[in-house]
């Protein structure tokens, strides 16, 4: 019976997943990379050389489409090759620490809690400042953080000449304190007890820069849009940044995450021109030639946007950005970074010009529809025959690098997000001025469809052209095949459109409600 | 809690966790379910699929088994198959009766078998409720509903595959946890060794085909090596003595009696279409080529179901590994031996890979949310019953051999001063079976069946000399041509080239029928056009040339 019982808890353990954990237990075999490698260079060979083209013009957008796709795979597959290298940890290094708060605006309780759990960090030297932004953000309230700080006995910095946003924020604390190392949290991010106890010791190093940790989203089974950000947060924070660590590519996040005062002062303190402030910085880190360290483990937890308006401006911004980066930066002609160190900041910017391929690809059927022009003149079933095996291990491959932590609806934000990515990325080539704006740390009301009008505008598109398609052609093989796609990218749109539904927003995401009914049927079988 | 003396299985937490999830079946529902389907099949098979008429492997059946034990062993040896069928159909004659009605019984009994079969398998391996679906997909399966009421072995061949993968999926599943395992040695019952033995060896005597899913076997366990028990190993290198004790005797008497006797069918070298049909065929049975097109074209919607199955913490288990690698390898080694060495690719022989597609399609649909779950398990088995009645009533059913109907035209229309010639020779099995008219029958190329030796080989140089043995003094010749084997349109054209066509008839897809008057001389000719001229049985096409 004793050794009954032992097995049970045993199986709990086993069985029980921990959102903090799964999306950190990455890895995949390196065979499977290899083949899925493969199959998508002969996949992509194969409709560049070997089939009968189409419409030339069809034809090199399909095959730009391509390009982007092959290069987006290519430097994944580089990225997880291995996600267990770690720098060296000298557990006895504990230098004195900054600890900042940036605030601006967001709702005392949400702060107070976060200065709370900074205040009971298991680390012997360190000091907290409340960067207070409120005044300069012309924020209502701004006075109830001072007196918030006062009253748990914290530093509270209100800045009083504006500029720079959170960048001169930072910057404004950075000038007024001095501790050889400085710790960053947004106000609504609580860090663990052992945050600098975890990172710290990878200071031993005195080349490393900075250390991050993941952006954990504590509220993201709340409804629809805090799981679609954070299932796609955690592709980026598991197994992504984990490959990084290989390449001493870290990304510098702007919240959980602890810097060498020094490095940040060889290049100017947080970079105030750019609204993806905290990217930048850990570029210009690296390109000094400091080390940078990300470590796979959850020792905070913040907010995610909590309604589809705010998850949109969030969205906007880092695309804007990152695109902002690869139009202004210039980074690969650069000197000091490394070429693996290129490749991971071109993969991570590049990310955000997917918009523009994902509208190409969802445009091909409508063509199609209307015009009766493909980009190809091949059996579609030749077509199934190479694309099939090459989307199967893909998925494969996506889904063991990240302990099965990428779900459809993760993939519909990714995708779906195209307008985003489009808008934020003409602004940048019009050189639109975008102001940095907090993310909402409460969730609002209303009907946010009028943000997935290219959705809508989408499926009615295709509907008509569709029966544009049959009026002309009949049920042929092409119509059908396009009809096919155009569900597909249709059913896509659709779980992220229904993000936006007033309705949807406060209702539990699926997958999360499902996982919570098997762990308590596994908490039944075992108890 | 089922604890057996303190351990627990994997098998048992996935069950557990199913009964934990509202919506799920009691046993009197399961049981309940089950009757049902197992009663529709046979609903289904008097109403529709046992009344259609023979077709050549079934004739090819008959006739084999027909004869004593000895000679049949003989002519099975010759012919691609394995005897075990046969010897099971020789004997159920015997005692059921002789009728095709009878013999497709059989057949019909083992497809009955599935039906629960599959529903174990699936309930082991994932849950009652993906295992019931999966059932369901059976019974709705206008493929195995085709095969389960053909005088074939493919029935057996299907339930013997289900079966030695339930034993094979418990050998792996029954073991105690990978912790566990190492403190106790496994568990596996010796009547799941035993029935693994079993199924092996009658699925080895069965098909042989059987042998991939024997590769699947050992290449996931090469992979998955660490989730069997320790003695395993050993276990499966008995079990692989044993059958190759058992086995090598046939293979030497099929190597001494030499070469198949041309019986079977020419098969082509097979492409990526194929491989598609397969897939197709599987789910929606046989179709016209427009239909087939249509479903085919709509592949891209096996990415979307790809991107659906994309859930947060559904892992792939073994037991789903090993679905997959026993789906998809008898399908790539039958393509690459077909590359490799001579086309050996058959849609039905691989009908060991169905259960396999119908238990992942079960356990993917599972994985979705409820709502889209029932949405798509609805459409899915609402198309594949539209897709069964299209194929048990449309002419254009392309596997539709109507040689019942083209004999009974014959029987009606040639007179004693005929000659029937059929080509390939081989579909004389068929059509001897219905045939009672008075006209003689003869091959193109020229073959006594009852003689021993292989089918003689078509050759060009040989069609006129062949033909004008044929011609001999008969006034009409009517030309029944089936199965092409690559030689069908030289016939044809040495007939269109020489004789006046005087009639033609068109059965099921690719049974054409032609008549050529042979001579002028003789009275009985006005006789003969008189009889031609007369009315048709309905529902032929027949046209007076």
């Amino acid at each position: 019976m004793r050794a009954a019982k032992s097995y049970v808890l045993m199986t709990q353990s086993q069985t029980q997943k921990d959102d903090r954990k799964d999306f950190l237990a990455t890895g995949t075999s390196r065979s499977a990379i290899i083949i899925n490698g493969a199959l998508a260079a002969i996949y992509f060979f194969a409709i560049l050389f070997f089939f009968k083209r189409g419409d030339m013009t069809m034809f090199w957008i399909l095959i730009a489409g391509e390009v982007f796709h092959l290069w987006q795979l290519f430097t994944y597959l580089y990225t997880v090759w291995d996600t267990r290298y770690m720098p060296h940890f000298d557990p006895t290094c504990e230098p004195a620490v900054d600890i900042f708060v940036t605030v601006c605006g967001e709702p005392v309780e949400i702060v107070e809690q976060t200065v709370r759990a900074i205040k009971g960090l298991d680390y012997s030297s360190f000091r907290v400042y409340i960067l207070n932004d409120g005044y300069v953000a012309n924020k209502p309230g701004w006075q109830d953080i001072e007196s918030m700080a006062a009253r748990l006995g914290v530093d509270c910095i209100t800045r009083k000449a504006p500029g720079g946003a959170k960048a001169g924020n930072i910057n404004n604390g950075l000038r007024l304190t001095a501790s050889p190392l400085v710790a960053v949290f947004d106000a609504d991010h609580v860090p663990h007890r052992d945050f600098l106890k975890k990172t710290v010791g990878y200071f031993g190093d005195p080349k490393m820069g900075f250390v991050q940790s993941p952006q954990f989203y504590k509220n993201h089974a709340k409804n629809a849009v805090t799981a679609g950000a954070w299932e796609q947060q955690a592709l980026f924070f598991g197994a992504i940044c984990m490959g990084k660590n290989r390449l001493n590519a870290a990304t510098m996040c702007g919240t959980n995450m602890v810097i060498r005062r020094s490095a940040l002062e060889e290049v100017g303190g947080i970079c105030e021109e750019s609204i993806a402030e905290d990217f930048v910085t850990g570029m210009f880190i690296h390109q000094r030639g400091w080390k940078s360290c990300y470590v796979p483990e959850v020792l905070a937890e913040g907010l995610a946007p909590e309604d589809f308006l705010s998850y949109t401006k969030q969205q906007f911004r880092w695309a804007r950005g990152s695109l902002d980066v690869l139009f202004r930066y210039n980074f690969l002609f650069k000197r000091g970074l490394s070429g693996a160190q290129k490749i991971q900041y071109l993969s991570s910017v590049s990310y955000f010009l997917s918009g523009f391929v994902v509208l190409m690809n969802a445009a091909i059927p409508l063509v199609f529809f209307f015009f009766g022009v493909t980009p190809l003149q091949i059996s579609t079933m030749l077509l199934a025959a190479i694309f099939l095996p090459y989307i199967f291990l893909t998925i494969y491959v996506l889904q063991s690098s990240t302990n099965y932590s990428y779900s459809f609806r993760s993939l519909a934000f990714s995708m779906a997000g195209f307008n985003i990515h489009i808008s934020a990325m003409l602004a940048g080539i019009m050189g639109k001025k975008s102001s940095f704006s907090v993310t909402s740390k409460k969730q609002l009301s209303g009907n946010f469809a009028n943000l997935v009008m290219p959705h809508f505008g989408y499926v009615t598109l295709c509907l008509v052209g569709l029966a544009v398609a049959i009026t002309r052609d009949g049920l042929s093989a092409s119509v059908m095949s396009n009809a096919a796609w155009a569900i597909l990218n249709a059913s896509v749109f659709g779980q992220y459109a229904a993000a936006a539904m007033p309705e949807r927003a406060i209702k539990a995401a699926p997958s999360f409600s499902r996982t919570s009914r098997k762990e308590t049927a596994r908490s039944a079988v075992t108890s | 809690m089922s604890t057996r003396e303190g351990i627990i299985t994997y098998a048992d937490i996935s069950q557990r966790t199913e009964e934990g999830r509202a919506g799920s079946v009691t046993s009197a529902q399961t049981v309940a379910v089950l009757s049902m389907l197992m009663l529709s099949v046979i609903v289904l098979s008097v109403l529709i699929f046992s009344n259609q008429s023979l077709r050549l492997d079934e004739a090819q059946s008959l006739w084999q088994t027909s004869r004593d034990p000895i000679a049949m062993f003989r002519i099975i040896a010759q012919d691609v198959h394995v005897p075990l069928y046969h010897i099971m159909l020789h004997y159920w004659q015997q005692f059921i009766g002789n009728s095709v009605a009878a013999a497709r019984m059989m057949s019909m009994v083992f497809f009955i078998l599935l039906i629960p079969a599959v529903y174990i398998t699936g309930k082991r391996a994932y849950s009652s409720s993906v295992g019931l679906f999966a059932a369901v997909l059976v019974a709705a399966s206008p493929f195995l509903n085709w095969y389960g009421n053909e005088i074939r072995m493919y029935s057996l061949f299907a339930l013997m595959t289900v079966l030695n993968q339930y034993f094979f999926i418990r050998i792996f599943m029954d073991r105690p946890s990978v912790r566990l395992a190492s403190e106790k040695t496994a568990d596996v019952k010796g009547h799941i060794w035993l029935g693994y033995i079993l199924t092996s060896v009658i699925g080895m005597f069965t098909h042989y085909f059987f042998a991939f899913n024997v590769i699947a076997q050992i290449i996931f366990f090469v992979a998955y090596r660490r989730h069997f028990p320790k003695p395993a190993m050993k276990a499966f290198l008995m079990i692989a003595l044993l059958g190759v004790i058992l086995f090598v005797p046939w293979l030497y008497y099929v190597y001494h009696l030499g070469a198949a006797a041309n019986t079977q069918p020419a098969l082509s070298e097979p492409t990526s279409i194929d491989i598609f049909n397969t897939f197709s065929q599987f789910l929606f049975g046989f179709q016209n080529d427009q239909t087939n097109t249509i479903l085919l074209s709509l592949w891209p919607l096996v990415v979307l179901l790809i991107f659906l199955s994309l859930r947060r913490n559904q892992k792939i288990e073994p037991q789903t590994a090993y679905l997959f690698v026993s789906l998809v390898m008898p399908i790539l080694l039958a393509l690459m031996i077909s590359e490799a060495w001579k086309p050996i690719y058959l849609t039905r022989y691989l009908i060991l890979s169905l259960p396999s597609l119908y238990l992942l399609i079960s356990w993917v649909l599972s994985t979705y949310p409820e709502r889209l779950a029932f949405f798509l398990r609805t459409a899915l088995v609402s198309i594949m019953i539209v897709t069964m009645a299209v194929e048990a009533v449309s002419a254009a059913t392309p596997v539709k051999e109507d040689y019942r109907d083209a004999s009974y035209y014959l029987e009606s229309r040639a007179k004693p001063t005929d000659v029937i010639v059929l080509s390939a020779p081989f579909t004389i099995y068929p059509f001897e079976y219905y045939y009672r008219g008075a006209a003689s029958v003869e091959t193109l190329p020229l073959w006594d069946q009852y003689a021993a030796g292989p089918i003689p080989r078509f050759s060009p140089a040989e069609l006129k000399s062949d033909a004008a043995k044929i011609e001999d003094s008969h006034q009409t010749l009517w030309l029944l041509l089936s199965y092409d084997q690559g030689y069908e349109k030289q016939v044809k054209a040495y007939f269109d080239t020489h004789f006046q066509k005087t009639d033609e008839a068109h059965f099921s897809s690719g049974i054409d029928l032609y008549a050529y008057r042979l001579r002028y001389d003789n009275t009985s000719l006005k006789a003969a056009l008189k009889s031609i001229s007369g009315p048709q049985p309905s529902g032929q096409k027949g046209t007076l040339g």
